[in-house]
């Protein structure tokens, strides 16, 4: 070994000392010795020229046996036709610890990214995956795999619907267009069953000559705050509701009620002035229309009361035939004075889950109501009629009789205390009470209707499965 | 007004308006009453002698619940009739609701002189007579 001045200051042996040494035993760390022989022994078999300097990176030894990263370049050489090889030797402790640096730098950027609770991708310019992290894709091969590709490709490999991966592929090329960060809702039904639903946003970054540099894609998870959103709504949807029939429930207080105590105060206090005999009787008689009627409207507001409050009753599995056959017979006089034509279906869905005494109630308040509201013109038809969709069971109850305005009473229509013809018996409870019913029951009614034509009850039960 | 006021009753409760006439009666103050137990069948009326100051009514005592027509889809309609009422009549919303909301929706129209819940006194009558 021959050895240079400046290679004393690197080792501290003096060039005495070193010449004569094998290189290896005295400058380089043990673990290294294997690597260092067989790149030796590389250049043997090949002439001087062809091959390449090569560097490679040990730990060197200095005298006192403290070690320091080193860079070693080898070059064969040929002097006096004799095979030499010359070996620089630099110390890289520096460069070494810079890359150490950025290297934990780097996990520590990484560690946060990858625990993120979020999805992270970040894309190329063309859409192609730079950087995936777990909460993006869980499967550490998938995450290596997806690198560098697109999502048709990664749809593909996972034979995937392919819509997403276009789906993806315009929103992507939205935000490179406008430059602007695009965010939206979506929603998956998991394989529990479970609806997740993340919020997503994707947005350009550039480099500073203002290129686009990548675009970033982000998904929180906003199931929970999704889920509360939606209990919130609920609520206050219930809320007004209850709120709406609070002012009814003060209305019915105030008119059918107060109204008929009003009467009986004042018919009482002129039944007391009165001297004449006669007029007092009149008077009296007066009175028990009144005081029938307060009865019945006070029955039908607890009655009301009674739905709301009574949350848990019973559903059974009620024929429909069997429930109007019950209305068919509390009405019987009605329904043969005008010699209605009942024309009934109940074959696409014969039966339903639910309380007898609603769907009792419900039957009765609309064929009762078509019987009151029918038209003189015309000889009197009904058709009741169910149905079986894809999760409800839905009763039709369609006549020829008088119809409603609409337009004119849409908001009013089930309402309680609405009426909306002049009919002694009109006190606008029944629609109310079926609504109260069907929607207590977690079911739906409406209704179409044109004067002069008739109207159509839509009733929509919801299917409870056991 | 006239030397003898036209009244007009408008209310679907046919013992309301029998036992408001025997009310006004007791008065012994002589009025002409007209009763009219379908809000529609006053605005038509109305619309009839809106050039015949002679038969208006001085005063409306007009209820608020009545069906198909109720009073607020009266006044509506009264109101674009009501410039051309020579009489100019007062305008009573007679209701046994007790609900503040009402009131204040009664008092918010133009053409309402006042709200009355009822039963209508007579003390509140010839109040309303001679004012």
């Amino acid at each position: 070994m021959q050895w240079n001045p400046k290679a004393t200051e690197l080792f501290n042996w003096t060039v005495k000392e070193a010449v004569g040494k094998y290189f290896h035993e005295t400058l380089i760390a043990p673990e290294y010795y294997s690597q260092y022989l067989s790149e030796i022994k590389s250049f043997e078999n090949s002439s001087v020229g062809q091959v390449p300097h090569k560097t490679i990176e040990l730990i060197a030894v200095r005298k006192d046996r403290s070690e320091f990263d080193c860079a070693l370049g080898i070059s064969p050489t040929q002097i006096k036709g004799k095979d030499y090889f010359i070996c620089f030797m630099s110390d890289i402790t520096e460069r070494k610890l810079a890359t150490k640096k950025l290297d934990k730098q780097k996990e520590f950027y990484e560690n946060i990214l990858n625990h993120l609770p979020t999805d992270i991708a970040v894309f190329d310019p063309d859409h192609r995956y730079l950087f995936v992290n777990p909460g993006g894709i869980k499967d550490p091969e998938l995450r290596k795999y997806i690198i560098g590709k697109d999502d048709f490709e990664y749809c593909e490999y996972r034979n995937r619907d392919k819509s997403l991966a276009q789906l993806r592929r315009n929103q992507f090329l939205e935000v490179k267009d406008s430059n602007k960060e695009i965010r939206w809702e979506d929603s998956v039904v998991d394989p529990d069953g479970n609806t997740i639903t993340h919020l997503r946003r994707i947005f350009p970054v550039h480099n500073e000559h203002g290129e686009l540099s990548m675009v970033i894609g982000m998904g929180l998870d906003i199931t929970d705050r999704k889920m509360l959103e939606e209990k919130q709504t609920l609520l206050v949807k219930q809320l007004s509701t209850q709120n709406t029939q609070l002012v009814d429930f003060c209305n019915i207080v105030s008119h059918n009620l107060r109204g008929p105590l009003v009467n009986m105060s004042m018919l009482v206090e002129f039944i007391e002035e009165s001297e004449d005999t006669e007029e007092q009787e009149m008077l009296i008689l007066k009175l028990k229309p009144v005081i029938d009627n307060l009865h019945t409207t006070f029955n039908e507001l607890v009655e009301s009361i009674q739905i709301k409050q009574d949350l848990e009753i019973k559903s059974v599995n009620v024929l429909f035939e069997d429930c109007l056959k019950r209305t068919i017979e509390g009405l019987d006089v009605e329904i043969n004075k005008c010699g209605a034509t009942l024309d009934v279906d109940f074959e696409p869905a014969p039966l339903v889950y639910f309380p007898q005494k609603y769907l009792f109630s419900i039957f009765h308040n609309l064929v009762s109501n078509a019987l009151k509201y029918q038209s003189p013109q015309r000889k009197f038809i009904i058709k009741i009629r169910t149905k079986k969709l894809e999760n409800t069971i839905l009763l039709t109850v369609e006549d020829n009789g008088l119809g409603i305005d609409l337009v004119k009473h849409k908001e009013n229509f089930f309402k309680i205390g609405k009426v909306f013809h002049h009919h002694p018996n009109a006190k606008g409870f029944g629609l109310f009470m079926t609504k109260t019913q069907v929607e207590a029951m977690d079911g739906k009614i409406w209704v179409e209707s044109t004067p002069g034509v008739g109207s159509t009850f839509f009733i929509e039960f919801k299917i409870h499965y056991l | 007004m006239k030397p003898v006021a036209n009244i007009f009753l408008i209310d679907d409760d046919k013992l309301f308006l029998f036992l408001t006439r025997k009310t006004i009666l007791a008065t012994k103050k002589e009025v002409n009453l007209k009763e009219f137990t379908d809000a529609n069948v006053a605005l038509n009326y109305l619309k009839e002698i809106v050039n015949n100051s002679e038969l208006q009514p001085d005063i409306i005592f007009l209820d608020i619940s009545m069906p198909i027509m109720d009073g607020w889809d009266f006044l509506d309609e009264y109101m674009k009739l009501d410039n051309h009422i020579i009489n100019k009549p007062r305008v009573y919303i007679f209701s046994s609701s007790i609900s503040p909301h009402d009131s204040e929706r009664a008092k918010s129209i133009g053409v309402v002189t006042d709200f009355i819940v009822k039963p209508l006194v007579k003390d509140k009558f010839i109040e309303i007579l001679e004012s």
